[in-house]
């Protein structure tokens, strides 16, 4: 019955895919890239209570690893992927091992730092990185035999977002998840219950990391095109806001947050101008004052009110 | 007895800068064994249990469980050995159900990696299904049957009290350490508190506690350790540590009225 459910989900929104036009393609696309990203963010930050400011920095990594790799380097693209999605993966469990402490701001200050250092090497990487122009200008080979052109390339970000929200559903349904929420509500008792703190730490910003490079690799061929500010820091607030407005510590509720703000500019920005940013400000604020659960939290009481008359 | 204790605690002393909190203390907890940890205010009580479970490491002196070092181990490692506690202020996991948390406890057995989790290996559900049932046996142990899918923050004092014990016990512990259990219960409570924490001993596990209220402790410690001043000044069952001139000395006042109304009745 789930499998029929994700088999369902994945092939409807595979088939909305080939029924936009190019406009509405590039923006469902980047939305999928958003979803992505706000999944992991939720589980490392809403879930493990990680406070972590990296998440489109190792976007970025993935991004640039994968082209670099691949395209000035002339790597097969297999090979591509998977060292760019390794390197990673190492960065984050070098960023974390020292930083995850058992108490305090040591993360969000170490991955503050790896952002920044991040956007200088992008900008100053010469050729290799195309420095502030970034690189574009390359396609995506075939892969397996297969080109991906088209929808069919929204395809793979469907299956990008089905592949991020199976993953950490399964960790956040486990034993391992239950540590994670422990850690974050008191790490102290949690020790004292036998759970290793620091290496669920260590394990929860390595593998969220890894998943936000895998976005970054996925979104390198959306315009075939990357360059810094896409990986700066503006945007982590964004996916910030995004798991607040939604519902931290909700899968259902980062995916919520993450269609809702990616795509209100869209609606807004006509009206209103750059000042929506004003408004999504404000939306925060009363989410933490008046909604701590977010928008899934006011669905379920929804679901909640209605439920019984349903039943009666 | 030819087996070796449980718990070893030999020349165990720890100094807070120029403050002796505990100072040469040496005792012994034999499996299935109740143990009290008694003395006024200040006597290193909280001390020495701080530094068995590993939250403080001794300036000098060693403990052993089983045989094995574990002093200057990190909690969770000391845990993994089979040491449960309770806190003395309820500490339970906010954000979780109850059954979540007494889950917490069973942490130490479980042996899923990150990976067999992302992989779906077929134990990963077996023991997970195993934990589960073993904490709602172990809610319905110490009573709290009606609160299962609870939000534990609408738990009473009393009722936090049985969660932790059910969190620890949870562990499959070979010891367990209790920090004033009864402190905060009403008498009801407290009587019930007792009898469980006979059963849990009666099944082997040892039992280290930290103890204001002699009414409780007295009847039902099987040996009874009196610090004062960070210093062993007595030690032996509930009945000799009554009648013990130093222990006397110790809780001159109110305390001493009450070290002779707990002892059990000859």
């Amino acid at each position: 019955m789930r499998a029929l459910l994700w088999l369902a989900s994945i092939i409807a929104a595979s088939l909305l895919a080939f029924m936009l036009g190019g406009y509405a393609t590039d923006v469902y696309r980047k939305m999928l890239v958003w979803i992505a990203l706000a999944l992991s963010y939720n589980f490392l930050f809403g879930v493990a209570g990680q406070i972590a400011f990296s998440q489109f920095a190792f976007a970025g990594v993935g991004a640039y690893g994968v082209v670099i790799l691949a395209h000035k380097l002339g790597l097969p693209f297999g090979v591509a992927l998977a060292g760019a999605i390794a390197l990673c993966s190492l960065l984050a469990f070098i960023v974390a091992v020292p930083s995850t402490r058992l108490e305090g701001f040591y993360l969000a200050l170490a991955t503050l730092a790896f952002a920044q250092l991040f956007l200088v090497v992008v900008n100053e990487g010469g050729d290799l990185t195309g420095g502030t122009g970034g690189i574009a200008g390359y396609r995506l080979p075939d892969v397996f035999g297969y080109t991906l052109r088209g929808p069919w390339y929204t395809v793979v970000l469907v299956l990008l977002v089905a592949l991020t929200l199976h993953i950490l559903l399964r960790l956040e349904r486990s034993s391992f998840g239950r540590a994670c929420r422990a850690i974050k509500d008191n790490p102290a008792v949690a020790a004292a219950m036998g759970i290793d703190v620091r290496r669920t730490k260590v394990i929860t910003f390595t593998l969220t990391s890894t998943l936000a490079g895998l976005a970054g690799a996925a979104y390198a061929y959306v315009d075939n095109v990357i360059n810094p500010p896409v990986f700066g820091l503006d945007n982590i607030f964004l996916l910030l806001f995004m798991i607040i407005v939604g519902g931290m510590g909700r899968p259902a509720g980062a995916m919520l947050g993450a269609v809702l703000l990616y795509l209100a500019p869209f609606v807004l920005e006509p009206i209103v101008g750059h000042a929506y940013l004003v408004l999504f400000g404000v939306l925060v604020v009363l989410a933490i004052l008046f909604q701590p659960k977010g928008l899934i939290g006011l669905i379920d009481r929804l679901v909640d009110r209605l439920g019984p008359e349903q039943r009666a | 007895m030819t087996t070796a204790p449980l718990i070893k605690v030999e020349g165990l002393t720890k100094r807070f800068g120029g403050l002796v909190a505990v100072e040469d203390l040496s005792f012994d907890v034999e499996s299935g064994e109740i143990l009290a940890l008694i003395g006024p205010n200040g006597a290193g009580k909280t001390t020495t249990f701080n530094l068995i479970a590993g939250v403080l490491v001794p300036s000098a002196g060693h403990i052993a469980l089983d045989g094995q070092r574990i002093d200057g181990m990190p909690v969770h490692r000391i845990a993994g050995l089979g040491m449960m506690r309770t806190f003395q202020h309820n500490m339970p996991f906010a954000g979780m159900s109850l059954t979540a948390n007494v889950l917490i406890g069973s942490h130490r057995k479980l042996r899923a990696s990150v990976l067999d989790i992302l992989a779906g290996r077929s134990f990963v559900r077996d023991e997970e299904t195993q934990a589960r049932q073993r904490a709602g046996e172990l809610i319905d142990f110490v009573g709290l049957n009606a609160y299962r899918g609870a939000d534990v923050t609408t738990l009473s004092f009393g009722e936090g009290r049985l969660l932790e014990i059910a969190r620890a016990l949870a562990g499959s512990p070979r010891v367990i350490l209790l920090d004033e259990p009864a402190a905060g219960l009403t008498t009801a409570e407290i009587s019930r508190l007792s009898a469980m924490i006979r059963r849990i001993a009666a099944d082997g596990v040892s039992v280290l506690l930290v103890e204001h209220d002699m009414h409780f402790l007295l009847p039902l410690a099987h040996r009874v350790v009196v610090l004062n001043f960070g210093r062993k000044i007595a030690e032996g069952g509930s009945r000799d540590i009554v009648r013990d001139p130093a222990v006397k000395e110790a809780y001159l006042g109110e305390a001493a009225g009450a070290l002779r109304e707990g002892a059990p009745d000859a």
